[in-house]
């Protein structure tokens, strides 16, 4: 059974977003609901050597312990939010990790800039940095997973060793949802090549190159204001506010789940499924062929809960 | 442009405007280390042609037979054409990412007059992907992922002019993505006396074609294999709709040359060449020039060798059993069928090694020997 773990903000008065705090609340409440309040701190052991874990060395090699989090800034304005990325920061730098190895990326320094992130590429404070940033770019080797071959950005194949995926759920025209595995369409050079057939198989052969899937440890999905129609482009009319953010370690599950709380906002908004708008989000069974991870609803363990401004956590619904 | 200087060509200018904003210094360091730039106002916004906007919002790209459902904020397949707020925009106007003056018989071209140059030109970008691509550091990316030169339709048209530049080529990458740039400026050309040629191949839409030949005044179109197959599996893209471009281009009366990459075991079988042969003789006529091209490994096909000579002889030898009148081989310098050889009396009409002419033997479009009529602008 693949786990999803649902957050939700049970106080009124959020509308306009979240705060780092109370997205840290959320963070705090989903790893405890997703059964691993410290899945954080042992993503930081995953890939130090027995014998640092022993303490034989005083020095742990933080080179091994780089985490890259990838956001969505394609729009300004639906873009993953700021507060969610320093919170999730703030939970690394207190699971262990250097705070000048947390790297918070997109595909441009622009699209970064233009949804507020400051760019920094000092040996201070958390990075953020585009792939087209000097020195970075794209891998000389091309990766292949499918008709199509891509070169990955730097980022993935040669600096982090761990990638948490922070996308933005929304209505994809194409494909049904933009979700977490189509927020990795940021990662290679030639996106444009992918989106046939309702981007189907080619968002799970993206999400099953080589870099990309082995770097992947999490996504954590901003659900707060969710655009269920129009997509990917802003449009806030068609902007409906859920508070949740969605948690899992498989690509899939969490997708599948982005795509029920997505076609729950459609039904209450009056507007017709995704298949009858003829966007069905088949390339997420077709990433769950290609075994990146689980996309029948009835194997996936989902844990909703509600968290309020106190901080105490109830049992929630997700279509609630 | 090798992959390294790929890699590193998205520069990475002052801090924009949009850095400057007052959310997190303290988390995300100061602006004194910005170095975004807003990179879509270093690509053009002219609005794209040959599209529809769909009545539920996006757009349909109506410039290849891809059809690119295209939604805001998303571009085509071709990765040059962007919707931003349901008006497409080519993003490679007058934008040119590689430059250079070729001879003609690079294109190749060999029956457009032979020993004269072209003034060549590609943006990033292409309408398929073919696992082939010599090109692919400019073919198979997206505009802001390659130095670009501000070359303007009327800059161009003038360079070529004070140059003495005859001709115009719109190559290496794949001119259909460019459509606008090209049209407009084989357009201005004509009226300054400039040639144009188009070097593609020829996955294009009938209108947006038939609305361009007029400006053209040759094409060489990359006619990739005779088989279905090979362009789904290979190339990305399909076969029909190129056939049905080069019985459009042939009626129109422009001038028409074909050139067929020889990929060892993908497309090299003498039944394929038949095929050709004989779908080139019964739909666009035995005096085409077709041009058998030998393959490198390269890009996604590195794992296949060079074409064997032998192999493209056989190509030469069936096509010209099958009664083709002009049959070159390519990437074989010094072969002697580089060179032109009058159908009437044999005799060498022009002599070619590598680019370089070294015989001619036509008085305009005749044999000097025979007087038999050679098609062709000579």
């Amino acid at each position: 059974m693949s786990k999803v773990a649902v957050v939700k903000w049970a106080e009124p008065g959020v509308e306009d977003g979240l705060t780092s705090e109370q997205y840290s609340a959320m963070l705090a409440a989903g790893f405890e609901a997703f059964g691993k309040p410290d899945f954080l701190a042992k993503m930081l052991r995953r890939n130090r050597p027995d014998s640092i874990e022993k303490g034989l060395f005083s020095t742990p090699d933080s080179r091994a312990d780089v985490v890259g989090i990838k956001t969505n800034c394609l729009t300004r304005r639906n873009a993953t939010p700021i507060a969610l990325a320093k919170a999730l920061a703030r939970a690394l730098t207190g699971s262990g990790f250097d705070e000048n190895n947390i790297i918070i990326w997109d595909r441009t320094c622009w699209e970064l800039a233009q949804a507020d992130y400051k760019i920094n590429v000092s040996f201070s404070g958390t990075r953020c940095f585009g792939t087209d940033a000097n020195g970075v770019g794209y891998s000389e080797e091309f990766y292949g997973s499918g008709p199509v071959n891509s070169l990955v950005s730097r980022i993935l194949t040669e600096i982090v060793s761990h990638s948490i995926n922070l996308p933005v759920l929304k209505d994809h025209w194409l494909a049904g949802v933009s979700a977490g595995m189509k927020n990795m369409y940021g990662a290679i050079h030639n996106p444009n090549k992918y989106h046939d057939n309702n981007c189907t198989p080619f968002c799970g052969h993206i999400n099953h190159l080589e870099p990309v899937r082995d770097r992947h440890r999490l996504t954590i999905m901003d659900a707060v204001n969710v655009q269920y129609n129009g997509g990917p482009g802003y449009k806030g009319q068609y902007l409906s506010f859920y508070g949740g953010l969605i948690i899992s370690e498989d690509p899939v599950a969490c997708d599948r789940i982005g795509v029920e709380v997505v076609e729950h906002l459609r039904r209450r908004n009056r507007m017709p499924p995704l298949q009858a708008a003829g966007r069905p989000a088949k390339h997420i069974d077709a990433a769950a062929e290609l075994g990146l991870g689980e996309s029948n609803l009835e194997k996936i363990d989902l844990r909703v809960v509600d968290v309020d401004g106190t901080g105490s956590v109830s049992e929630g619904e997700l279509l609630g | 442009m090798n992959r390294r200087t790929f890699i590193r060509c998205v520069g990475c200018g002052a801090a924009a405007a949009a850095a400057q904003s007052g959310l997190l210094p303290e988390f995300l360091g100061g602006v004194q280390n910005a170095m975004a730039f807003d990179y879509t106002k270093k690509l053009s916004s002219v609005e794209a042609r040959h599209y529809k906007k769909k009545p539920d919002g996006g757009i349909e790209c109506g410039i290849c037979p891809r059809h690119c459902f295209v939604t805001d904020l998303e571009r085509g397949y071709c990765g040059v054409r962007e919707n931003r707020d349901d008006t497409y925009y080519t993003l490679v106007y007058g934008l040119s990412c590689a430059v250079n003056i070729d001879p003609i018989e690079k294109k190749p071209l060999f029956h457009f007059y032979p020993g004269t140059t072209a003034f060549s030109i590609a943006t990033a970008g292409c309408n398929v992907n073919c696992k082939f691509c010599q090109n692919w550091e400019i073919s198979q990316v997206r505009p802001e992922q390659v130095d670009n030169l501000d070359l303007p339709p009327k800059a161009l048209v003038d360079v070529c002019r004070q140059r003495k530049v005859p001709t115009i080529a719109y190559t290496y990458s794949e001119p259909v993505i460019f459509y606008e740039y090209m049209y407009d400026t084989a357009e201005l050309g004509h009226r300054s006396g400039v040639k144009s040629v188009m070097i593609t191949g020829g996955y294009i839409e009938k209108q947006p074609l038939a609305e361009l030949l007029p400006h053209l005044d040759a094409v060489k179109v990359d006619l990739k294999a005779i088989r279905e197959a090979y362009y789904r599996d290979v190339v990305g893209g399909e076969l029909q709709p190129v056939l049905d471009r080069l019985i459009q281009m042939k009626e129109s009366g422009v001038w028409l040359e074909l050139v067929y990459l020889v990929v060892p075991t993908l497309n090299d079988t003498e039944q394929e060449f038949r095929d050709l042969a004989r779908w080139v003789k019964t739909y666009l006529g035995a005096d085409t020039p077709l041009h058998f091209s030998r393959f490198f490994p390269q890009y996604l096909l590195k794992n296949l060798p060079p074409t064997p000579q032998r192999t493209l002889e056989t190509a030469h030898s069936v096509c010209r059993a099958e009664g083709l009148e002009y049959v070159y081989l390519g990437n074989l310098r010094g072969h002697p069928s580089e060179s032109t050889y009058c159908p009437g009396c044999g005799k060498i009409v022009v002599g070619r090694r590598g680019y370089t002419i070294y015989e001619y033997n036509l008085k305009g479009n005749l044999c000097r020997f025979c007087e038999k009529h050679i098609p062709g602008l000579f």
